[in-house]
């Protein structure tokens, strides 16, 4: 006796090829993605990465007029390299010396000139930090 | 009184551990009164979970900072609520509050079915007492509330963004949706270790899966809304790992509801429910370990903390060991039935199904990318929101459509003239919209084009379904149209209240796409007087004035709104400054048409010493339908979840028939 076929089997084979060749076609037009990268791996990089690290004490400038100036240097302290950042756009209230942020932008003559409204600073909203 | 609370928790250790052995043994050696021991324990959890609660807030209450959790975060100066509220506002109290929740479902899964699916439930209590023995422990050994130091004079405060009414409810539901998705996860497992074939577990479970369900979903609403007013960047979910957690688990949870009704009603995809709630169940764990690990960079750093590594145990734990009972217990997942037509009301369930499972595994690997990226190629990278609105769209738009099509296409099989007949309607009504809408230039936007039309297509089906089945019961029983309406959703809850959950859906594909792909943003620096246009309005700079607050010191830009010539009153937007937290926090200006439903969203992104303002401006179209989508997501989640004692008595008799062809 012939095997009946399965019309689910055939919906789902092709609902996942569809996904996959979506998936392969949006990686392909738009990339995948931006490296995310402490600022001691910065040195040489090309291009836009996402430069994640505590904000060093000293920041300067206007963030509206100028740009704001800030060190960041790798979390928790993992490396004392530090890396200036130039920023414009927004800023959230909780920036301060100390926080973690993120900020896309690229290396340019030492400079990490950052994308306007990239900064994202990590909330301290909840859960004690990791004791030592 | 730490005391008190290190012992509540104690003893539900030992509670629960008593549940986990004495329920596995009773359920291998069909031991009844060794069962039911079991079952009390289960239920005395949540006695001593409860002093455990109290406890701490009554420090909390007293401002006992010799609880160093208490210290940690309150102070003198806080308001009550947020007092209370810090309960969940550190990693301890969550877990705490985790416990208590799961405490009160369990008992009352355990209360509502024991009698009515006793063989089942004994099975049940040691899957919830495994679930519970976690969080137990974690709370006994590695986390704990009840720490205490020499009380200093003043707490720490609590983080100003956190004190706002939204986080007061935000994670009560957050949390009831996550620790709900344990009840069906728990029932399913049971199921499969009683070497059931039946559905009764998919009946048993499915308010509470409901419940969590929709608790998940207006949480992470009400989530949203603290977002747009409190944090205030002009948007109101950023695609943050934080935000992904609670998003996943309710997508898979919503396809499960979906395919659950297909194996009801045609005993088809057993194996693939199963899946699904182990899926929901273990990324409601996934979720908890994202944000507990630090393993990922998120906007929220409630991330740092040792607790993350036993999640990911426990993760793997859950996953494999279902899996492996999944596997073992195969032939019992078999389904005889089979998919007739690709043209069918179970088919659309399972393209519906395929597209959220889609999307939630889509959003889980964007999280996970990072970690998935490093640890093959040495590198994190991160995906940005362009890669999430692609796919939202790629699968929201199909599913927004698949609403409108699935509840009016017949089970088994459906010809193309009936199709024909019954959406012509539907489709004639979002031809209409589209071409009307394009020509008032909408077409700015071809992705909110084809939100707009496909939802016009979605409400137009919906209102023919409620207006078909009240003609029906008015020429059944005679009455009046409003009388017919009422009794015709009364006595179909479930399909009635789903279509008002659909609508919902709809409303907020409507508020998201007008709020994100319409909007108008300006910004620039003001001097008092001076003036700046977005979009119809204009906002000039009055003054700015500093008032005391109960905790914090307020300063506002006064800004006078015009449109079109029209004053129409002040917005103010401004800054918090927090003595006791040392923390500023930014205060949007929001006024709302509620005509429209447009909001205009004022954010002073500086203050500065000589008086001037920075601002950025947006206008916002049909936003405030997100909010109103959350309340008729309500209504439609309480009509469905309503009891229906003819729905109940009709699956007794089913389930009485079921149980006695199995013994036989």
């Amino acid at each position: 006796m012939a095997r009946k076929r399965n019309p689910a089997r055939l919906v789902i084979a092709l609902s996942v090829a569809a996904v996959l060749a979506v998936f392969l076609l949006y990686t392909s037009i738009a990339g995948d993605g931006t490296p995310s990268l402490a600022p001691s791996a910065l040195a040489g990089k090309k291009g836009v990465v996402t430069l994640v690290g505590d904000v060093r004490p000293g920041y300067r400038g206007d963030s509206y007029a100028g740009g704001l100036r800030f060190k960041l240097s790798d979390r928790d302290g993992a490396s004392k390299q530090t890396v200036t950042v130039v920023y414009t756009g927004s800023v959230s209230d909780q920036f301060r010396a100390g926080r973690e942020v993120s900020v896309k932008g690229e290396l340019r003559n030492g400079t990490f000139v950052a994308v306007k409204d990239s900064l994202v600073t990590k909330c301290p909203s909840k859960y004690t930090a990791k004791k030592s | 009184m730490p005391e008190l609370g290190r012992a509540a928790l104690v003893a539900t250790l030992g509670l629960v551990l008593y549940a986990l052995v004495a329920g596995a043994v009773a359920a291998r050696t069909r031991r009844r009164r060794l069962a039911e021991s079991a079952q009390t324990a289960l239920l005395l959890t949540f006695v001593t979970t409860g002093v455990a609660t109290l406890v701490l807030l009554l420090a909390f209450a007293r401002n006992d900072y010799s609880f160093v959790y208490v210290w940690e975060l309150t102070s003198d100066q806080l308001p009550i609520q947020y007092t209370l509220a810090a309960l969940w506002g550190g990693q301890a109290g969550s877990l705490l509050f985790w416990l208590l929740l799961l405490t009160v479902y369990s008992a009352a899964a355990v209360l509502l079915n024991r009698r009515a699916s006793r063989d089942l439930t004994v099975w049940v209590v040691p899957v919830l007492a495994t679930v519970m023995l976690f969080f137990a422990f974690m709370l006994v050994v590695v986390s704990s509330p009840f720490a205490t130091q020499v009380a200093p004079a003043d707490g720490r405060g609590l983080n100003p963004s956190l004190q706002n009414p939204y986080m007061l409810v935000h994670p009560i539901f957050l949390y009831l949706g996550y620790v709900g998705l344990t009840i069906p996860f728990a029932f399913a497992i049971g199921s499969l270790l009683a070497r059931r074939k039946d559905e009764r577990w998919i009946v048993a479970t499915r308010r509470a899966t409901l419940v969590a369900w929709t608790a998940l979903g207006v949480g992470q609403l009400i989530g949203s809304k603290w977002a747009y007013e409190e944090v205030g960047w002009g948007g109101f979910y950023a695609w943050d790992p934080v935000e992904n957690a609670a998003l996943m688990p309710w997508l898979a949870a919503t396809a499960f509801l979906h395919s659950v009704m297909v194996q009801e009603k045609r005993g088809m995809l057993r194996l693939w429910n199963v899946l699904l709630v182990i899926l929901a169940f273990s990324l409601s764990i996934f979720g908890t370990f994202l944000t507990r690990s630090g393993i990922l960079s998120s906007v929220h750093s409630f991330t740092e903390s040792p607790i993350g590594a036993w999640f990911l145990g426990f993760l793997a734990f859950v996953v494999l060991g279902s899996l492996l009972l999944v596997f073992a217990r195969l032939p019992l997942l078999r389904t005889r039935a089979r998919l007739e037509s690709l043209v069918s009301r179970e088919a659309t369930f399972l393209y519906n199904n395929l597209l959220l499972v889609a999307l939630t595994l889509t959003i889980l690997w964007g999280v996970t990318y990072p970690i998935v990226h490093e640890m093959f190629l040495g590198e994190s990278r991160i995906v940005g929101p362009g890669y999430y609105n692609f796919f939202f769209v790629i699968f929201g738009l199909p599913l927004l459509l698949l609403m409108g099509i699935g509840p009016l296409v017949a089970w088994r099989r459906a010809s193309l003239r009936s199709l024909g007949l019954t959406f012509a309607w539907p489709a004639g009504v979002a031809a209409v919209t589209g071409l009307v809408l394009l020509a008032l230039g909408a077409g700015s936007s071809i992705p909110g084009l084809i939100a707009y039309s496909f939802s016009a297509f979605v409400l137009a089906s919906i209102g023919l379904e409620f207006v078909r089945g009240t003609r029906a019961r008015r020429a059944l029983s005679g009455g009046s149209w409003p009388s017919a309406f009422a009794a015709l959703v009364s006595r179909n809850r479930r399909r009635y209240g789903g279509y008002i959950v659909h609508a919902s859906i709809v409303v907020l594909a409507i508020g998201i796409a007008g709020a994100s792909l319409y909007d108008s943003v300006g910004e620039g620096r003001l001097t008092r007087g001076s003036s700046l246009a977005v979009g119809d309005y204009r906002l000039t700079y009055r003054d700015l004035v500093e008032r005391p607050g109960a905790n914090a010191t307020l300063v506002r830009a006064v800004l006078d709104v015009e449109r079109g010539g029209e004053q129409l009153g002040v917005v103010e937007a401004g800054k918090n400054a927090y003595t006791v937290e040392r923390q500023v926090s930014n205060e949007v200006g929001v006024r709302t048409d509620y005509l429209t439903g447009e909001d205009l969203f004022v954010i002073a992104e500086q203050v500065n010493p000589d008086g001037s303002v920075y601002l950025r401006v947006f206008v916002k179209p049909l936003v405030n339908l997100l909010w109103l989508a959350g309340f008729i997501f309500l209504l439609g989640s309480l009509i469905t979840l309503w009891p229906d004692a003819r729905e109940q008595r009709r699956l007794a008799v089913r389930y009485r028939g079921a149980e006695a062809h199995a013994d036989s």
